[in-house]
């Protein structure tokens, strides 16, 4: 099994609707538990009263940070697909001071104040309403911060990346950070406190002894410390891989796409497949199919492209593509076809079909049908003669259709998905 | 609850979303959403002209609503609703400081909020979907954001302290 399950297809977008609902209960059940339904301590934070916002908010980054990185070390999770907001440095550092004075006029976070409106807080309701204000003024000014907001973008990047340090050894750190944040938060509550955190399991407070909070703490500590020696969590080019299942699968025969299919697709404009070229870069220049991408198998990496993407490989005379299947099936990619034939049959029955001798009308049609998608990926037919010229036919060039012909139905549009908070 | 095992418990809801769907928590987005739609029937010429909310809207095919941060949302509702009763917290009440009116408080809490949505979609998220799960991920923009979030959060603090204290 691979996870993350939704982008390795185990369900679809409407139980991807039932899977928010159900999270969203769980965000917003521990919201409360934690207190951040009520302003007043949720503001406590920012005059040292009472510091539960930096507790609750640090605990919950380091458990997720930990479990996922140690779920993916062990090739469970494909880090690669957790989607990555995108990195516009100074919009976010400016976007961050206004939020961060927002939270301390209004007494709540957008999520908070949903959980405060939700048990009853007006001032929470009055929140929401402000936020739709304010998100119909951002709208109405778009256009002139629309600059400005796509300024300083560094793309989707890492701390481990940007800094060139081991991912284990961020997590090893922001671990002591948090650790060393919650032993100043507590020492600041009792110094500047208004008593309301004093009491309960605390990592300074009561009798030393191993209570469960500071056990929790010594957990987070020693895996910390294991991520920072445990190496990369992303999947590297090392694979074990189940050679019986892959037996199987191979002859079966379901993982092969025949050259009209594609071609079909490719006149239909589908465009929910990558197609990649293995052959060298001579080849490829000279002819290739449409839309299809050059990646010579040498330097084939299992990095090219997301794991749950489906993939049609060609090469010559299907070889090496067949060689590629392999190589990107044993590196946990869910869906790779090979082109049936390769590029030789693609050549023999899409770019230059021939008419057999005698054919019957049916053939006929089939024939003219043949020729139509001929013509589109920049072929010649060869009528009538039945036998094959001697030399191979001549082809004009890569040609990359720009008007496609008439289609029967339009290809759908797949829907631009937004991720973001 | 001891707030690191409320921390905990909402570490473990963020991790199970990046298992699940590969993707973690937001909250703000939902709002673009539901703005979008509503201005979509209100004003269906001015949203599809306004690049911002066109964004939200798409080709029309679908409904914005028909999304997994509005779903989401619902359910902080729920969630919130379902811990409150629990734990006898369903009150109708204005969260203040004792040296504010409630009229103070609420309008103060309005032009939190307004702010709070114009620092979210410079920043691409909120304190949901940058802060925690960014924060997880060791996103570069979301560790920024999350540092300067505190930071102006505490400049301005002095200037609000007759709100809360």
């Amino acid at each position: 099994m691979m996870a993350p399950f939704y982008k390795f297809g185990l369900f679809g977008e409407p139980a991807s609707l039932i899977v928010a609902f159900v999270t969203g209960i769980g965000f917003g059940f521990f919201l409360e538990r934690a207190g951040f339904g009520n302003a007043r301590i949720l503001a406590a934070q920012f005059y040292f009263r009472n510091l539960r916002v930096l507790k609750v908010m640090f605990t919950a980054i380091v458990t997720a940070m930990v479990g996922l990185y140690f779920l993916s070390r062990i090739g469970f999770v494909d880090l690669s697909l957790v989607y990555l907001v995108p990195t516009f440095l100074v919009p976010q550092v400016v976007g961050g001071i206004i939020l961060g004075v927002g939270f301390v006029i209004g007494g709540y976070c957008p999520g908070t104040s949903c959980v405060a409106a939700a048990t009853g807080r007006v001032d929470g309701m009055v929140y929401l309403l402000g936020m739709f204000a304010g998100l119909f003024g951002f709208a109405e000014a778009y256009p002139h911060l629309e600059g400005f907001a796509h300024s300083t973008a560094m793309g989707q990047i890492t701390l481990p990346r940007l800094f060139d340090i081991p991912y284990g050894l961020v997590v090893f750190a922001v671990v002591v950070m948090a650790l060393g944040a919650f032993v100043a938060a507590e020492w600041a509550e009792t110094k500047f406190g208004d008593g309301s955190a004093a009491g309960g399991d605390s990592l300074l407070g009561g009798p030393w002894k191993l209570t469960p909070v500071r056990r929790f703490a010594l957990v987070l500590g020693v895996l910390g410390l294991v991520a920072a020696v445990a190496g990369n969590p992303y999947r590297g080019s090392r694979v074990t891989m189940d050679t019986r299942e892959l037996a199987i699968e191979a002859g079966r025969g379901a993982d092969q796409v025949s050259s009209d299919q594609l071609a079909d697709w490719i006149v239909q404009g589908t465009a929910d497949f990558r197609l990649v070229d293995l052959r060298g870069e001579p080849k490829f220049a000279q002819y290739h199919i449409p839309s299809a991408q050059n990646v010579p198998l040498a330097s084939l990496s299992p990095d090219f492209a997301a794991r749950n993407e489906k993939i049609i490989l060609y090469s010559g005379d299907g070889v090496q593509a067949a060689q590629a299947w392999f190589i990107l099936k044993a590196s946990g990619f869910s869906s790779v076809y090979l082109l049936r034939g390769g590029m030789e049959e693609w050549r023999r029955s899409i770019l230059f079909p021939s008419e057999p001798k005698g054919a019957t009308p049916a053939e006929s049609i089939e024939f003219a049908r043949r020729c139509a998608v001929s013509k589109f990926f920049g072929g010649t037919p060869q009528a009538g003669a039945g036998t094959r010229a001697p030399e191979q036919p001549k082809l004009a060039a890569p040609v990359l259709p720009t008007a496609p012909p008439p289609q029967p139905s339009a290809a759908p549009k797949p829907k631009p998905k937004r991720e973001g908070c | 609850m001891n707030p690191y095992w409320a921390g905990f418990g909402l570490g473990l809801v963020l991790l199970a979303a990046f298992v699940v769907m590969g993707r973690g928590l937001g909250a703000s987005g939902a709002f673009g959403s539901v703005t979008a739609t509503v201005l979509g029937k209100v004003a269906p010429a001015h949203a599809a002209h306004n690049a911002f909310f066109a964004r939200y809207l798409g080709d029309g095919s679908a409904s914005p609503l028909k999304d997994w941060l509005v779903f989401e949302v619902l359910g902080v509702f729920v969630g919130g609703l379902i811990s409150g009763a629990l734990a006898n917290r369903l009150h109708v009440t204005v969260e203040k400081g004792p040296r504010i009116s409630a009229a103070g408080r609420l309008v103060l809490a309005f032009v939190g909020g307004a702010l709070m949505m114009i620092g979210a979609n410079f920043a691409l998220g909120c304190t949901s979907g940058q802060a925690l799960t960014g924060g997880a991920l060791l996103n570069v923009g979301s560790w920024a954001f999350m540092m300067c979030v505190f930071g102006g959060a505490y400049a301005f603090a002095w200037f609000m302290r007759r709100e809360w204290l």
